[in-house]
């Protein structure tokens, strides 16, 4: 066979950079594995985020609504007091707030509620509405929703009465059958007919009327504003005249169960990823000492700048690419794995790979990876190769 | 061919100035092979560098062919010593991860040319590497070794070859073999300047010229 077959033309920079990744494997290894590490850190943080915060949601749930809007004339120390509010307001107030965009609040459900004598009882008549959400804010409801001529009795109420599931009872003259008799609570839920809104308000002959309009509000995150001013200024532009009040306790306690996840990834991300940046450029420095004269003798040769800096920066776009798929599958794997055992009730549909995360990630390594390595390069391609093949 | 002007390289050091070279003028003419001998540290290398192009003179001037090479800027010199000047060091300096064949083609293009796989396959049978093309510089003897560089040196058919101490590292019959290369190369026209410590390249050399403490020494 004639030697020019096997002789290839030239050494593109790209098979240069090949070559040397195969003959130096473990400092591209260990390149490979910074940006893995930064990746993978990455990876976990936002499935985590993601996960955690439908947990939180879920886990929220039984806290309730934090966010109440009752009517202008209603007496706010009764409904502190009672929770029931003592004056009503247009049943429309709710369909205005869904309506509304950029708001910061979801999850609205207009209840009409009043404290009424039944069977020799004082129980709480509350109807409740469908809970909407505003337009691009769609999530699950947070609370049952209770079909029109059915019924969901609080525990004592069934109790006390001997009421059972599937039976019919009358309120004020309207049947409704028992769907639900609901476990104890301790609380004022034990004593509450929850029927639907328009059952209500036949009920207690208020057509088109509501006591309330529950809420939440998405105000985790403000920082050096009070949340309450905020939903006080933003909904009373749009309902003149309602009173608005935050449960505060619901809503601290939703604030610090979110912002859980943030804190901790946000203080540990950074510190990854500048340990990661060194390492990297470390790694790069290394891999330039060891590769000085090789620097010096393509100089010689008459390589300019452009290819000897292609040469270190090819090699760390490499590192950055592979390492994006590496980091990438071991934070999904580590979350895929782990993740049920954290988030409970939500990991099996909110622990998934992030494939948005991965697209980035392919991007954005390599970027990582070529900036850690510029200072070293730098100093790579400005070496005197006189200096550099003179000292050999 | 080869034109230097009163050029001196001085360093600056904390016990005041040195002086690689001082004030050395030099004329080479085109097929010249010229051995330039003296002892370590008397500006052997720092001539050959600054021949070539990489190491700017504090002082004078250097012109291959009619080129005054510092006039050019960084990349037109490295262009300009790619296609006209090949080196060849005392330690080889071989690619590690290429093989033979990809190191003699580590020599940049400097045009259009499209037979230079064929070129690389012709010098590696001339130099006797032919069975070698697929090997790693570790796998070779400093003879091969150093063949190998004097390949990729005349792969784009310099003017001039540039080489410091070729045979430093080689026994004596691989020295003969290298300095056989270099004589062949010069009687193909072809200029030569060799930096040696060693009498081997003297046997084709032109003209020998001794350097002693950065300054050409008359006495010889």
């Amino acid at each position: 066979m004639p030697i020019s077959n096997w002789v290839p033309d030239h050494m593109s920079t790209i098979k240069m950079i090949l070559k040397e990744l195969w003959h130096r494997k473990v400092n591209f290894l260990l390149g490979v594995l910074a940006v893995a590490t930064a990746v993978a850190f990455f990876v976990a943080f936002q499935t985590a985020a993601r996960a955690s915060n439908r947990e939180t949601a879920r886990l929220m749930l039984s806290m309730g609504y934090n966010l109440h809007i009752i009517a202008g004339e209603a007496d706010v120390g009764t409904f502190l007091m009672t929770g029931v509010a003592s004056e009503t307001m247009p049943e429309a107030y709710v369909d205005k707030l869904a309506n509304q965009k950029n708001i910061s609040y979801n999850h609205l459900s207009a209840t009409l509620e009043r404290q009424i004598p039944w069977r020799n009882l004082q129980v709480i008549l509350t109807g409740l509405a469908p809970e909407i959400c505003p337009p691009g804010h769609k999530k699950p409801p947070m609370i049952f929703q209770v079909d029109p001529g059915t019924a969901y009795l609080g525990y004592q109420l069934a109790h006390q009465l001997g009421i059972k599931k599937s039976d019919t009872i009358e309120v004020n003259g309207t049947s409704l059958k028992v769907v639900k008799c609901l476990t104890e609570s301790g609380g004022m839920d034990d004593m509450r007919i929850q029927c639907h809104l328009a059952d209500a308000q036949k009920i207690l002959e208020a057509p088109a009327r509501i006591s309330e309009i529950q809420a939440v509000d998405c105000l985790c995150f403000v920082e050096g504003a009070d949340p309450v001013e905020i939903l006080r200024r933003e909904i009373g532009a749009i309902l003149p005249g309602t009173q608005i009040l935050q449960a505060k306790s619901v809503a601290d306690a939703r604030a610090k169960q979110r912002q859980m996840v943030y804190k901790v990834f946000g203080v540990m991300l950074p510190f990854v990823i500048v340990a990661c940046g060194v390492w990297i450029a470390v790694l790069t420095v290394m891999n330039v000492r060891e590769r000085q004269t090789e620097i010096g003798l393509l100089r010689a040769l008459g390589y300019g700048t452009g290819k000897i800096g292609g040469l270190f920066l090819g090699k760390a776009l490499l590192i950055g690419v592979f390492g994006a798929v590496a980091g990438f599958l071991l934070g999904a794997g580590l979350s895929l794995g782990f993740g049920p055992e954290i988030f409970k009730l939500t990991a099996r549909t909110t622990v998934q790979p992030e494939w948005s995360v991965f697209l980035r990630g392919l991007y954005t390594a390599p970027l990582f990876a070529m900036v850690a390595s510029f200072i070293p390069v730098m100093f790579a391609v400005s070496y005197d190769p006189a200096t550099t093949l003179r000292e050999e | 061919m080869i034109l230097v002007n009163d050029v001196t390289k001085a360093y600056p050091t904390r016990a005041g100035q040195v002086k690689a070279l001082d004030s050395i003028s030099l004329e080479i003419a085109q097929g010249e092979f010229v051995a330039v001998r003296g002892p370590s540290g008397s500006g052997k290398t720092t001539l050959l560098m600054a021949i070539a192009g990489m190491l700017r003179p504090s002082a004078g001037t250097v012109k291959v062919g009619q080129q005054d090479i510092y006039e050019l800027n960084q990349r037109d010199r490295a262009a300009f010593r790619a296609k006209n000047i090949g080196f060849v060091f005392q330690m080889f300096h071989l690619v590690p991860y290429l093989n033979i064949s990809e190191n003699i083609l580590l020599a940049p293009r400097v045009g259009g040319e499209d037979n230079r796989s064929s070129e690389a396959a012709r010098l590696l049978d001339q130099l006797g590497l032919a069975g070698r093309a697929t090997h790693k510089p570790a796998e070779l003897s400093a003879g091969e070794k150093q063949r190998t560089a004097i390949a990729r040196a005349l792969l784009n058919r310099p003017k001039v070859i540039l080489a410091d101490e070729p045979t430093g590292n080689l026994d004596p019959d691989n020295a003969d073999t290298v300095v056989k290369y270099l004589c062949d190369f010069q009687r193909g026209g072809g200029t030569v300047v060799v930096a040696t410590h060693g009498p081997a390249a003297e046997a084709c050399a032109t003209r020998v010229i001794h350097l002693r403490d950065g300054r050409l020494d008359e006495a010889h």
